[in-house]
This record gives C-alpha cells, sequence and structure tokens, in this order.
C-alpha cells in the first residue's frame, strides 16, 4: 500500500489526537475518587431504603460525569446489625480503613447515638436519613463546635409528634368525634417515649381520655387478649404505638374483627410491602408517617426517582423506598452540590457553612411540597420557639409553605390501597373506620 | 371478665397442647430433648404458606403437604442425624439445636428475614360478650383435643402403640420381647415431625410466620414436659392448659409485658415442688 504525503499528515494529526484522548481520560481516571460511606443496616427495609436511594444519587452524579472537577465518587458500605456496639466498629471502619469523605446514615436512634462520639472525634461530614431522636439535635443546638458536622434529613420526632397533635385535635376528637381511647404500646424506649407524648400532649390537648393502657412485650405474637381486654375498656379506639414486628398487631387487629378503630404509630406500615407482609390483612391501620410516605403524591422529580428505583430494583424488596430512601437521594446532591461550592468536603467549616446555606425546593401544582434545608444555627422555629440546628427544615404550621411537613398520617384501606389522611394539604383520602367497626 | 379469661385461656391451652405433644413424645421415647423441635413447627409453617398463600393449592391440600412434609423431615434428621449419634444424649441435643439454628438460615435464604402475616384456616370470629376469639384458635383447640384422643387410642390400643410403650418404659426389655427399638424410634421422629409441622400450622396463622419462630413453641414445649412431667401425655395435657391459662391470666389481670416471665417462674416453682413434674413417670 502506497503511503502518500497527505496521508502520513492525517495519520500524524490522528495520532496526535488520539495520544491527547487517552492521556486526557487516563487523567481523568487516575484522579482519586470521592469516597462516601454508607452506616446502617444491610438487612432491614429502611437500611436497604438509605443504599438506594444514595446509589441512584451516586450513578447519576457519575454518569453526568462526576463531581468536584470530574472526579468518580465510590461508595462503600459498612453494617451495623441495628447494634450499638457493630455501628460504632462500622464507623471507625468507614473512617479509618476506607477514608471516607461523607458518611451518609440509615441507623436508628440508638445506633447514631452510640457512633456520635465517633463522628465528633473524627470530624466527618456525616447526612443521617432516618434517626429523628431529638436528642441528636439538642447536641447540635448546645454543643455547636463539637458536633456541626451532623445533619439530619427527616424531621426529629418533637416536630413529628407537635404535628401530630394536630391530627388528634382535627380528626380523632372533632371529626370522629372519640373521647376516649385505650393506649396500648411495646415496652421498648420508641414505645414509652412516643406513649409518653401522647399521654402528656396529645390526649389533654385533643381532650381525649385514656381509658386504659397496655403494655406488652416487644416480642408478642399473640395480641388476642390484648385486643379482648381493650374492647371490654369501653374505650373509642385503640391508640397502638408499635416498631418491632409491627404487622403482627395490624394482622390480627384484622383477623380478630376487633369492633373498635385503631390508629397510632405503626413502623411496618410506612413500606409499600406492608400489605404482603400482613398477607393483605392491613386493613384499617392508620400511622403517623415521616415523609415522604406511601401514598403521598409526589412533586415531578421525585416521581423520576421512584421510576428509576422501580426499574432498577424490580420486585426487590422494599418495592418503593421508605421516607429515608428519598432523603438519602436528596441528601447526597444536597452534600454535593454543599461541596461543590466550598470545594470540597475540607476544610470542614466551608462545607459546613455551603450546606447550612443549601436550599432543595421541590413543588408540586405550584404548591412547596418538600423542601431539603436545614434550621441554621440560632434560628427560632415560631411555633416551638426553640432551636433545631441542622435538622432539616420541617414545617408544622398550615399552610405549610416554609418546608416540608414534619409528618403526614397515613392509612391503609380494605382495599389495599394506602392513602394520606392528614395534613389537608396532602391528603390523599380519608380517615376510615374498618367496616367490621359498629 | 371471667369469660374473658376462661374462653381465650382454653383455646390457647389447646393449641399448646398440640405444640407440646411431639415434643414429649420423642422425649418419652428416645430419652433425649429434641431442642430442634421447634424447626418442625417453623418448617411446617412454611410449607404450608409456600403451598397456600404462594402457589394457592388451596387450605385442605396444603395442609396435609405440610404435615407430610414434617413427617419427612422427622424421619430425615433420625436418619441422618438421632440413629448416628448412637443415644448420646448431649450430642444429639446440641445436634439438634444446630438443626434448629442451620434450618432458621436456610428459611431466611429462601423466604428473607421479613416475618409474614398469614390468612387464617377459618376465616371469621366467634364473639360472646366483649370477648373475640378467632375460628382458627377453635379449629386448633378441637384438632389438639382430637389428635391427643387419637393418640391415646394409638398407644394404648394398637400394636404400634404398645410397642411404643414398652420402649418408653424398658428398651432393653423391649428388645428381648422381639421389639426393634431403632424402628420405634423412627416412628416417633416421623410422628413428632408430623404433629410439629401440624401445630406450626395453627400457630402461624394464628401468630405470624418469622424464621425465629421456632424459639417460643420449643420453650412452651419445655415447660410443658417439666410441668406435666417427663413421659406422661396426660401431664402434658393438664400442663398445657395450666399454662395457658396462666398466661391469659397474666396478660389480662396483671401485666401484658408479664405473660412469658409467669410460665419461667411456673417451671422453676415446679422443678422446687415437684421435680419430676405434676404427673411424672418414666412411661407413656
Amino acid at each position: 500500500m502506497k503511503i502518500t504525503k497527505s496521508s502520513k499528515l492525517l495519520l500524524a494529526v490522528a495520532a496526535m489526537l488520539l495520544g491527547f484522548g487517552m492521556s486526557g481520560s487516563s487523567i481523568a481516571q487516575d484522579k482519586d475518587p470521592i469516597v462516601v460511606g454508607y452506616i446502617g443496616s444491610f438487612a432491614s427495609d429502611t437500611g436497604l431504603s438509605t443504599i438506594r436511594g444514595a446509589e441512584i444519587a451516586i450513578d447519576e452524579l457519575n454518569a453526568a460525569g462526576g463531581v468536584l472537577d470530574g472526579r468518580m465518587i465510590k461508595f462503600v458500605k459498612a453494617d451495623t446489625r441495628e447494634d450499638v456496639a457493630e455501628g460504632i466498629k462500622a464507623y471507625e471502619y468507614l473512617v479509618e480503613s476506607e477514608n471516607v469523605d461523607f458518611i451518609i446514615s440509615g441507623s436508628i436512634d440508638d445506633v447514631s447515638l452510640g457512633w456520635l462520639p465517633r463522628m465528633a472525634e473524627y470530624k466527618t461530614p456525616t447526612l443521617d436519613t432516618w434517626t429523628s431522636y431529638v436528642g441528636i439535635i439538642d447536641l447540635v443546638v448546645n454543643e455547636y463546635d463539637k458536633y456541626k458536622m451532623y445533619f439530619m434529613n427527616i424531621a426529629c420526632d418533637e416536630a413529628l409528634a407537635t404535628l401530630y397533635i394536630d391530627f388528634g385535635k382535627d380528626v380523632l376528637a372533632k371529626e370522629m368525634g372519640y373521647t376516649s381511647t385505650v393506649l396500648m404500646y411495646e415496652d421498648t424506649a420508641f414505645g414509652v417515649s412516643i406513649a409518653g407524648l401522647v399521654e402528656g400532649l396529645l390526649a389533654p390537648e385533643a381532650g381525649i381520655k385514656i381509658s386504659e393502657k397496655i403494655i406488652y412485650d416487644a416480642n408478642t405474637v399473640d395480641f388476642a387478649p390484648l385486643f379482648n381486654k381493650a374492647v371490654s375498656s369501653g374505650a373509642d379506639f385503640i391508640y397502638l404505638v408499635s416498631s418491632v414486628r409491627s404487622q403482627v398487631p395490624a394482622s390480627q387487629y384484622v383477623k380478630l374483627q376487633v369492633p373498635i378503630p385503631m390508629t397510632g404509630v405503626n413502623v411496618a406500615a410506612f413500606g409499600q410491602d406492608f400489605w404482603n407482609d400482613t398477607g393483605g390483612l392491613g386493613a384499617g391501620t392508620s400511622t403517623l408517617s415521616p415523609v415522604p410516605s406511601v401514598g403521598m403524591a409526589l412533586d415531578d422529580r421525585s416521581a423520576e426517582f421512584i421510576t428509576n428505583y422501580k426499574a432498577r430494583y424490580g420486585s426487590e424488596r422494599p418495592i418503593y423506598p421508605h421516607f429515608n430512601g428519598f432523603n438519602a437521594y436528596y441528601g447526597i446532591y444536597t452534600a454535593f452540590a454543599a461541596a461543590e461550592r466550598a470545594g470540597g468536603f475540607a476544610p470542614l467549616d466551608d462545607w459546613i457553612r455551603e450546606m447550612e446555606n443549601e436550599d432543595l425546593k421541590l413543588y408540586k401544582d405550584g404548591e412547596l411540597w418538600f423542601r431539603y434545608a436545614f434550621w441554621k444555627r440560632g434560628e427560632i422555629e415560631p411555633r416551638t420557639q426553640r432551636e433545631y440546628t441542622h435538622n432539616v427544615k420541617f414545617d408544622i404550621t398550615p399552610p405549610f409553605d416554609d418546608g416540608s411537613p414534619a409528618m403526614v398520617v397515613v392509612q391503609w384501606y380494605e382495599d389495599g390501597s394506602s392513602a394520606v389522611i392528614y395534613p389537608p394539604k396532602f391528603a390523599t383520602g380519608k380517615f376510615q373506620e374498618p367496616s367490621w367497626v359498629k | 371478665m371471667l369469660i374473658q379469661i376462661l374462653l381465650p385461656g382454653l383455646l390457647l391451652s389447646g393449641l399448646y397442647a398440640l405444640i407440646a405433644i411431639g415434643f414429649t413424645m420423642i422425649f418419652s421415647v428416645g430419652r433425649v430433648l429434641n431442642l430442634g423441635y421447634g424447626a418442625f413447627l417453623m418448617f411446617g409453617g412454611y410449607i404450608y404458606y409456600q403451598s397456600a398463600q404462594i402457589l394457592g393449592l388451596g387450605k385442605v391440600p396444603s395442609f396435609v403437604i405440610a404435615t407430610a412434609a414434617g413427617v419427612l423431615l422427622g424421619l430425615l434428621v433420625y436418619v441422618i442425624l438421632i440413629r448416628k449419634l448412637k443415644g448420646d444424649a448431649i450430642a444429639i441435643e446440641i445436634s439438634t439445636l444446630i438443626f434448629a439454628i442451620v434450618t432458621q438460615a436456610a428459611i431466611i435464604v429462601v423466604f428473607s428475614p421479613s416475618p409474614k402475616s398469614m390468612w387464617p384456616l377459618i376465616p371469621g370470629v366467634l364473639r360472646v360478650g366483649d370477648v373475640i376469639v378467632t375460628y382458627n384458635l377453635v379449629v386448633a383447640a378441637v384438632t389438639s383435643w382430637v389428635v391427643l384422643a387419637a393418640l391415646f387410642l394409638f398407644i394404648g390400643k394398637t400394636h404400634i402403640g404398645r410397642a411404643i410403650r414398652a420402649v418408653s418404659m424398658d428398651p432393653k426389655g423391649a428388645v428381648i420381647s422381639g421389639i426393634d427399638p431403632d424402628r420405634i424410634n423412627l416412628i416417633i421422629w416421623g410422628l413428632s415431625g408430623g404433629l410439629g409441622a401440624m401445630a406450626g400450622i395453627f400457630l402461624a396463622t394464628y401468630t405470624q410466620l418469622a424464621p425465629a419462630m421456632w424459639v417460643a413453641p420449643l420453650i412452651i414445649a419445655v415447660a410443658v414436659v417439666i410441668v406435666g412431667g417427663i413421659g406422661s401425655i396426660l401431664g402434658g395435657l393438664v400442663a398445657a392448659h395450666v399454662i395457658g391459662m396462666l398466661e391469659t391470666i397474666t396478660t389480662t389481670l396483671i401485666a401484658a409485658e408479664l405473660r412469658g416471665v409467669a410460665t419461667m417462674l411456673l417451671i422453676i416453682l415446679v422443678l422446687i415442688i415437684a421435680p419430676k413434674g405434676l404427673f411424672g413417670k418414666a412411661e407413656l
């Protein structure tokens, strides 16, 4: 084959271009990745929700060319097994062995409290997506310099409870006309804490008398004697607080056709898998839920997240992310948006400053629907008149145009569908007593 | 208040008797504690769930399939494990406990760790005043009484039953009489597996299905054996009713969270006052 001068020139140019392109590509690949660590359970639906929400966001950011001047994000995980000691070890592993730049957490309250001192020691930027314990926010408020690297992407339990009292007044007392309840709760820290709020705040403010209190072992699987006791008390409804094996009281309520309504907090009912887990025997259960909940209408971006989630994970449980899946998805975006403005996750104070300025607003039909921003230091929440530094910017006062609602109340109906029944702005259904209730 | 205790208590006791009987039989005949007995219940429950609720094969066929699967599992455990350990009680107890843990792990792999609620065998409820009981529990209790009566007849009136009694009384004497204790033990393990699976179906449809569900029935079975007296079916029946009633009374009148504690206290009390149990004797 004869090579002409012009061909040689062309080949030389092509070789140069190829060489340049290859070296450019190798430069991009040689950049150290940004390492994001996940801490939480690997097996629970809530843990998987956080993992998957973060995974989707990270893959989207990587596919769009990476972050912080074209660096890829590497995602590493550490299992807490929902155990405090394992949680502390997991945090140490992420920081010391994986050298993470940022941690996203799907830990439960006790586990987060366990690794919190390590976080303060390592000064690792951390975002919690499941824990809602207000005590952690109080640590940030009272010891800001020590805990300032901590952010909570879910409304704290105090905000949840404050809005939930309104549900008691508006729906249970005013709309349904209930005047008495049986408070049935598990003997866990969660159960006792929520029951205390119901007894101390909800009941007196809504004018509802607590006729009977039934405390049960968290491992109880036979609720028949408890429901019989509740019915014989003559109360208008049962207020159930259950976070452990919560599908059991829900399904036995249906199997026993308990003739009085039941509402309260049922953690299993937060997820779309609840209906299958109860074998279709979950009707009538209503529960407060952090947002975004099942049965809730979504803005366009969140709806797209769900489409991607379903396409990626199909029928693997959880078939629909729990609220913390959304919180993790948006949490990754806000953390990296802050990092882009701050030039990275270090210096820490620069990133914290930009994270405090982060404000991701999601609108539905022109109305503010969800907001991923954070309460700033010294900022006072108008209704409770107190600080919630680094808690997600919740709103507990209608018309909810300053932040995401702190919670919604969800109900499961007899046809297997679920709907938000409170507050009215987000409602997609009404509170209904089951058909067997007389 | 009385009916609130008596009716649910009586029915719950029936279920407990069914749970305990398979465990009692193995202990009476083989003189070993089958600490994997709860796995028979769990296995039966999950097979029924898969058959009735997932594959939709119908409740009656699924009940038969799950019970038969329980018999098969009991036979396999005996042939693969128990027979090879040649009566070494400690080795059998440890290995049956490991068998239960391995079964639990297998259940998690196949069915996921999430608990599942099951449809009742018979839907609907019976209301007596303020008291509600499910037909499911009524059927469980009645089945239990029928099975126990049939077992009495089987052991008292049939040739195999008499052979079982002979082995439970004196294995060496039984051999001299021409009875093969190995064959009798095989039959007992098969029966125990089937009864356990049956109890597991009732228990799971009454409460829930979960990979750790083998632990609670094992505790109930051990409690029934200790309180009723080792080796006594009648004692087991009485003990199951004492425990069922005690739990219902504790839950209704004292405090629901003390339900399990009352049973534990009863075990300690019986061990101190009557170490052989209420009807303790050496044979069935």
